[in-house]
């Protein structure tokens, strides 16, 4: 009920966007979009690897946390202004994309578990401790990215 | 046999017309391919920010580049097995397409640029290991990855629009 009420106010594509003026302007954006994903991806995978103590096991996990974070906001930030400049060429259409509503939900709660758990989990304090809770939390931390990227790519197959 | 007559041939083998007019076997395995793409590109492109001297500056060069090399050869390995049944799906289409084309030839000269780096500058990391900014000849071969990769991308994402 809420959300059909909520489908209904979504507006149509403004006419003078060059998203929806243009052909060529979507794949360009999406492009950009992609290469942001492939920054987060990387970053991601390398925080999640060293919390699971595969990869980069000498170094601390707080130090390696504080030089990733600029790259995490990095792609973060891509995500954030090209995704929903995407979203704005066609709003009503997506809006009824069941991938597209998936990947909305699993975007935030990859960005939630992301700045609570994984930001607890990266503290100095937490350094000399065994890697214990933080193991399943980075397996949990993949799982979410990896669940928004599945629904996000899905939203162009249907 | 010619390039085409081989095309030809091969969007006629019971594979390819299985991948074509299937409803989900190509959708699933262009979501893998762009995975993988996502794994080894972005481990390459962190790799090659660290040689810049712009990411994870306490971290030593050959941590970064040798404690991910195996997921970075897995990641290469899907993206090779799905990019050649993205391909067998409709050789024509992608023999005629010019997009197709300079992303093979991006990824070629990425190889070759990787190799190059690999069996040149990073020979003698021991010396710059620790360094917050690799020398500059090692910096070169990371700025052309980088930029390598994006194009690689760009292309990539175009081949679907030509």
């Amino acid at each position: 009920m809420l959300l059909a009420h909520i489908l209904q106010g979504v507006p149509e594509a403004a006419p003078f966007n060059p998203i929806a003026r243009w052909t060529w302007v979507f794949p360009v954006i999406e492009a950009i979009h992609i290469c942001g994903f492939t920054l987060l991806v990387g970053t991601v995978v390398i925080l999640d690897l060293r919390l699971l103590g595969i990869s980069l096991r000498g170094q601390r996990i707080s130090q390696l946390a504080k030089e990733l974070a600029p790259w995490i906001w990095a792609g973060i930030l891509i995500q954030l202004t090209t995704g929903p400049y995407l979203f704005s060429g066609d709003p009503r259409e997506y809006v009824q994309i069941a991938a597209f509503r998936n990947k909305m939900l699993f975007l935030l709660a990859a960005l939630i578990f992301h700045f609570t758990v994984i930001r607890k989990a990266t503290t100095p304090e937490a350094d000399s401790a065994p890697l214990g809770w933080r193991k399943p939390a980075a397996v949990l931390s993949l799982g979410l990215w990896l669940c928004v990227m599945l629904a996000g790519m899905w939203i162009g197959n249907l | 046999m010619s390039l085409l007559r081989f095309c030809e041939w091969l969007s006629r083998t019971p594979l390819s017309v299985l991948l074509r007019e299937g409803a989900y076997e190509y959708p699933v395995l262009l979501i893998i391919h762009l995975m993988s793409i996502a794994v080894f590109g972005g481990i390459v492109v962190m790799g090659n920010l660290r040689v810049l001297g712009i990411a994870m500056r306490s971290v030593p060069v050959s941590q970064v580049i040798g404690q991910f090399r195996a997921w970075k050869w897995i990641g290469f390995a899907i993206l090779l097995i799905t990019g050649t049944l993205l391909t067998m799906s409709d050789p024509m289409e992608y023999y005629s397409n010019v997009m197709f084309w300079i992303s093979m030839l991006l990824l070629l000269l990425a190889g070759l640029n990787a190799m190059a780096f690999h069996f040149g500058a990073y020979r003698t990391v021991a010396a710059w290991d620790d360094a917050p900014i690799a020398p500059v000849n090692a910096r070169r071969w990371a700025g052309v990855s980088l930029f390598l990769w994006i194009a690689l991308i760009f292309a990539g994402r175009a081949i679907a629009f030509f």
